[in-house]
């Protein structure tokens, strides 16, 4: 532990890693409790169908068993859902997917558990499937939800600048390709759990593993018809979230459960194959592209068509594939682009947020076209992105102006400068027997926040305690990416206090405010403002006290100091547990809400998406994978990466290189192993070894190094980093694998029998 | 049935149904909350224990095959009070991000220090590879069990 | 609740085998355990064979080499008699799971659980491995070849267990190569893996030679035209390169959540031409 105020923009460990590391960390899933309840979930196992009836007699009459609740026993409108309320608690009479939820079972131990759930009999009358984005397309299809007025495109919108889709004329060259990406998993490892109670005051206080705990309270309270002050929510640290725990996995669920278990614990904790089937998941995509320029590699025109399988309920479907628009041109000036999209409802699992949301999809379309491109035109990759990089004064290929820290030209000249690029020839040729080498970039952004028409709010709580101590009360989780860290960073260089002398509260809807979702690489952003408001609130206050105890009579002549207030000019000193201990307790919180600005005169265009569009603020980064494919197997191996980002000013060294290295780390999975296959509705791959995430055989050391700018907005300068370089991998990899000589691949992840016959087919366009 | 097992420096005797898995023995019976099940199926490390000094997956472990083995959960690593050079590195190094597979982590980078006190990163990586972790890339782990051996190797007093 | 009986000698284990019959018997866990989750497998009742001295160690018997059946592969992989006389299991076992399930896992669990992905078949199959059998009513000896029946299938006879494995050892192999191809490089299960035994003369002609692979049909896969050709000739590659063509001839692959039948075929011949020189 650090025995001086931490200082920004160096190093500062991270709080919660010596209990994490000894093993004594409390997770959600660590909590048991007296005298415990089991619940669990009995799942449709089909994918479409009309429930007939639910036959739950076998299951109430085992002993152990203490109850079996259906549909019908929701209260409420039985029905959640962050944007659009389309999803079942329990479904009552349709189910849309495999992992729909038709019973909930309270049992007395886990073997009852599993044994009840088995003794349910489901009767479904199957209706046919619609699986593929073809099948979604197609006005014949079965509609997922009759009432949509859009059948199953859960959204279709356009994004148009300039002259749109009509300039592709105008251009010397127009390059036309087809992209086609998996379904891809969290893979958290603590799959989606918590612990449920109902107290004797009747409120129910739920213990789960949540990026959004103010928003659960919300989806609890309509989904089984609750009042918001019934309902408690708690959020310890999160064993991994990346956007699949932003929305109710277990939440209403277990207040049900709560609801009839008669004041005893419930504890719910999805299994991992249950995680698989039932969790939320990054959307598959197909996405259709023609990119336009002129003769010297000036991009003039974009036209594209993007298809996102947003599975059987609405989630955040809508909002990720608008993100994936917004992105879809790169961090280049496109002067004319139209932008279409499909976000459509299929029979496969539920997609949502993850990391990246919506832009890892295009980052592949786009970056791969910038590279055909640059053939097409035999110009040099690097000087193709520079030539059109993006830079304060320009228009967005949705059409945004360009205001502020807008770093893709200086991390494209970091790369220009670095060894691993200037001596890219040398290690080419340096492949061993039946290798191929190839270098590839990939140049990306992600924006910050929810965008317009949803507020990106924080509301920092800031206590002084009656012995001087301060206690950051956080209202946004921590799943691992670090905030938590950077809130004990801002608070102790605001106010000059040694990290010891602050503690912090992780969010709980009864003791810390509303700030929003653990999301949109926005945490430290918007809460880290609040908080530095509420800090200076914090010290005004303490120096305020200060004066009148120490009689100075102008605040600048006080100095807060670690643990006391100081009087340089006569050297008298009055230590905050002093201070502290004569503030009144409304004295001693400060309270601080923070909006995070918006674009302030949005383009006439993206009229379908009611929020979340357009942003404006980004992150950049470009990177370069060294890749090397075996020529018998088409395995593929990356030697070497390097990824330069540019996040505004960087708060913490080392939290910022954990992010951007644990982002391509996600991505490199994406790009050459993940793949959660779906075939007719029921996940295959549903197992970790089935599934297939990197282990540390599979992934290189990362060169993690940033292209330091200051956000003008941002606390201290930073921006959010949490998602952008998990864009880069795919499309780099597969630059590098095109530059390796093989066919380029337009259908990721790049498997080695996907490589093979690439390698087997040659260079070509 | 009975068991009898020493865990973590402690002789302990348990009645409980033999063929209980041992992560849910460790978990619900003992408390020990430290030891993490990711998969169920031994395909991400995060149940690590050592038994009789090596590292073995809890969840494919039955309680009636710990009866006399000597337990070590990450909660018994540092003894009495004491740190351990593992946790202090990973601490020290960034190798913690949500931590879930942290303490698995750590374990099965002891019982490797145990077999190769000064193991390359390469080593590293291969000894750590049973252990998944979806946050980090590794590399800060690779370079915090490095460091670990370092500290190990010239005997720095675990204070 | 099921009973779990831990033998410690022989006596032991056939009076619990006598007292469950049905009884499931294992020594890592690491299949069967997993099995049971799955519900791919009931057992009514458990026998690990973990501390059953009798079938733990390796043993240099005249030209033999034994392993025992309850003998981890973590146990296998720091023996001096495997890393001296078999490098070619020891390629295979280094493969195999991850660190703990090789703390875990035995070659005995490897051979009984039959799956054509079991990493220690291909090389147990070019050394010709014979397993030992015993049960109340005697011992045999059985060729691993014919000892796995099928995918998931042997003859073990009820009553019967698996308690070691004979290697001869290789004094004339001078070539020893195993490959595996998996989804990723630890924790894989093997999409193909190839095991090759040479005999290479000074001037670079193939002696002898013994090829077999893994996940390309329902059990280990054999190539004897493969053989024929390469036997007598140069290590060229034109030469590995038609041998390929037997080799793929030969093999029976699947299509699967891992990898198409036509990508096995085609690797299970590339892997050929890793044998080239240099």
């Amino acid at each position: 532990m650090t025995t001086r105020p931490p200082k920004i923009g160096r190093d500062f460990l991270r709080p919660d890693a010596p209990a994490k590391a000894a093993g004594v960390e409390k997770y959600a899933v660590d909590h048991y409790g007296e005298n415990l309840l089991w619940a669990g979930v009995r799942r449709a196992g089909v994918p479409h169908g009309l429930i007939r009836r639910v036959d739950a007699a076998a299951a109430r009459s085992l002993p152990g068993v203490r109850a079996v609740l259906t549909g019908g026993d929701v209260p409420g409108t039985n029905r959640q859902g962050i944007v659009h309320k389309d999803q079942p608690v329990l479904c009552d009479a349709k189910v849309r997917y495999a992992g729909d939820p038709v019973a909930l079972v309270l049992a007395a131990d886990r073997e009852t558990l599993r044994r009840a759930l088995a003794l349910i009999e489901v009767d479904i009358a199957p209706l046919p499937g619609v699986f593929t984005i073809d099948d979604a397309l197609n006005h014949d299809a079965p509609r997922l939800h009759e009432d949509h007025p859009g059948g199953n495109a859960l959204l279709q919108a356009t994004i148009e600048a300039g002259d749109g889709a009509k300039a592709l004329a105008e251009c010397d060259v127009v390059v036309t390709e087809t992209f086609t990406v998996p379904i891809q998993a969290h893979a958290f490892l603590e799959t989606e759990n918590g612990i449920a109670r109902r107290e004797e005051d009747g409120r129910i206080v739920i213990i789960v593993s949540t990026q959004a705990p103010f928003r659960d309270r919300w989806e609890v309270s309509h989904a089984l018809g609750l009042p918001m002050d019934g309902i408690r929510v708690i959020a310890p640290y999160l064993g991994g979230g990346f956007g699949g725990k932003d929305g109710a996995t277990v939440q209403c669920l277990l207040a049900l459960a709560a609801m009839h278990a008669d004041g005893r614990w419930v504890k719910m904790w999805w299994d991992r194959e249950e995680s698989f089937q039932a969790g939320y998941k990054r959307h598959a995509a197909r996405l259709h592209y023609h990119l336009g320029a002129k003769a010297d590699g000036t991009l003039h025109a974009l036209h594209c068509r993007v298809y996102y399988d947003t599975g059987a309920y609405a989630h955040l479907g809508g909002e990720v594939m608008a993100l994936g628009m917004e992105h879809a041109g790169g961090p280049y000036r496109i002067p004319h682009t139209r932008i279409e999209g499909w976000c459509l409802y299929t029979n496969n699992p539920v997609a949502g947020a993850m990391r990246g949301f919506g832009v890892m999809q295009v980052s592949f379309a786009f970056e791969s076209m910038m590279d055909i491109l640059a053939a097409r035109l035999r110009l040099d990759p690097l000087e193709i992105r520079r030539k059109n990089a993006l830079r304060v004064g320009d228009r967005n290929s949705a059409g945004v102006l360009m205001t502020s820290s807008t770093g893709i030209g200086a991390c494209l000249d970091a790369i220009a400068d670095h060894p691993l690029w200037k001596d890219r020839a040398v290690w080419k040729a340096a492949a061993g027997p039946n290798k191929r080498r190839g270098v590839g970039l990939a140049a990306v952004f992600n924006a910050m926040g929810y965008g317009r028409g949803l507020p990106d709010t924080a509301v920092a709580k800031l206590e002084i305690t009656p012995t001087g101590r301060f206690v950051v009360y956080s209202g946004v989780a921590d799943m691992g990416q670090g905030n938590a860290t950077a809130f004990v960073q801002i608070a102790g260089a605001a106010l000059n206090q040694e990290e010891g002398m602050i503690d912090l509260v992780q969010p709980d809807t009864d003791r810390t405010l509303p700030s929003g979702s653990a999301a949109a690489s926005r945490t430290t952003y918007t809460y880290g403002n609040a908080l530095i408001r509420a800090c200076q609130d914090m010290r005004r206050r303490i120096l305020g006290r200060a004066s009148m105890l120490l009689l100075v009579d102008r605040l600048e002549d006080l100095g807060l100091l670690p643990g006391r207030v100081r009087h340089p000019a006569t050297g008298r000193e009055i230590p905050l547990a002093m201070l502290a201990a004569t503030l009144t307790t409304p004295e001693r919180f400060c309270v601080y809400q923070y909006l995070m600005p918006v674009v302030p005169d949005p383009p006439a265009t993206g009229k379908a998406f009611k929020i979340g569009f357009p942003h404006l603020l980004f992150s950049y980064g470009c990177h370069l994978a060294l890749v090397e494919a075996d020529e018998l197997t088409g395995e593929t191996t990356v030697r070497d990466y390097l990824a330069v980002t540019e996040a505004g000013r960087i708060l913490n060294p080392q939290t910022s290189v954990q992010q951007v290295q644990g982002a391509i780390a996600q991505g490199i999975g994406y790009a050459l192993h993940e793949d959660l296959q779906v075939e007719g509705g029921i996940v295959q791959t549903d197992d970790l070894g089935k599934y297939i995430i990197p282990t540390a055989l599979d992934l290189p050391d990362i060169r993690a190094v940033f292209a330091q700018a200051y956000e003008e907005t941002g606390p201290f300068g930073m921006k959010g980093l949490g998602e952008v370089a998990s864009n880069g991998p795919l499309p780099a990899i597969a630059n590098a694998l095109a530059d390796a000589g093989a066919a380029r691949i337009f259908r990721s992840p790049l498997t080695p029998e996907r490589v093979l016959a690439s390698l087997q087919q040659g260079p070509g366009m | 049935m009975t068991v009898q097992f020493n865990l973590n420096g402690r002789r302990i005797a348990l009645d409980v149904d033999p063929d209980r898995r041992a992560v849910d023995i460790l978990r619900e019976e003992l408390g020990l909350t430290g030891t993490k099940e990711g998969c169920g199926a031994g395909e991400c490390g995060a149940c690590t224990i050592l038994v009789d000094g090596v590292n073995r997956l809890s969840c494919l472990m039955l309680a009636a095959q710990l009866s006399g083995r000597e337990i070590t959960t990450i909660e018994g690593l540092s003894r009495e009070g004491g740190t351990h050079p593992l946790p202090e590195a990973f601490v020290k190094h960034g190798a913690v991000q949500c931590g879930f597979c942290t303490p698995g982590m750590i374990l099965g980078a002891a019982a490797l220090l145990q077999e190769n006190p000064a193991p390359t990163r390469d080593e590293i990586r291969r000894g750590i590879s049973g252990n998944l972790c979806r946050c980090t890339g590794y590399q800060k782990i690779v370079d915090a069990v490095a460091e670990a051996a370092r500290a190990i190797q010239e005997g720095e007093p675990s204070s | 609740m099921r009973k779990v009986f831990l033998p410690r000698d022989m006596a032991e284990l056939w009076s619990a085998m006598a007292d469950e019959p049905a009884a499931r018997v294992y020594a890592g866990g690491t299949d069967l355990l997993v099995a049971m989750r799955a519900g791919t497998v009931v057992a009514p009742a458990l026998i690990c064979l973990e501390r059953l001295a009798e079938l733990q160690g390796v043993r240099e018997e005249g030209e033999e080499i034994w392993l025992g059946a309850a003998t981890t592969h973590a146990a296998l992989l720091s023996n001096p008699l495997v890393g001296r006389h078999l490098p070619l299991l020891v390629q295979a076992l280094r493969t195999l799971g991850s660190p703990p399930i090789r703390n875990m896992g035995t070659i005995g669990g490897n051979i009984c659980t039959a799956s054509p992905a079991g990493d220690t078949l291909p090389p147990l199959y070019v050394l010709a491995a014979e397993v030992e059998l015993q049960s109340p009513g005697g011992r045999r000896r059985l060729p691993l070849r014919d000892f796995i029946a099928g995918p998931g299938q042997t003859r073990l006879e009820t009553g019967e267990i698996l308690t070691g494995v004979r290697v001869r050892k290789p004094v004339d192999a001078n070539c020893h190569r195993f490959e595996k191809i998996g989804q990723r490089q630890a924790l894989a299960c093997c999409i193909v893996s190839m095991a090759a035994l040479l005999t290479v003369t000074p001037a670079g002609v193939v002696a002898s030679i013994r090829l077999a692979w893994g996940s390309v049909g329902p059990t280990v896969m054999e190539a004897p035209a493969a053989e024929a050709a390469l036997t007598g000739s140069f290590m060229t590659r034109e030469n590995l390169h038609r041998a390929a063509v037997f080799v793929r001839q030969a093999v029976a692959p699947i299509d699967d959540i891992r990898a198409s039948a036509a990508y096995r075929r085609e690797v299970a011949g590339n892997l050929l031409l890793r044998l080239l020189p240099g």
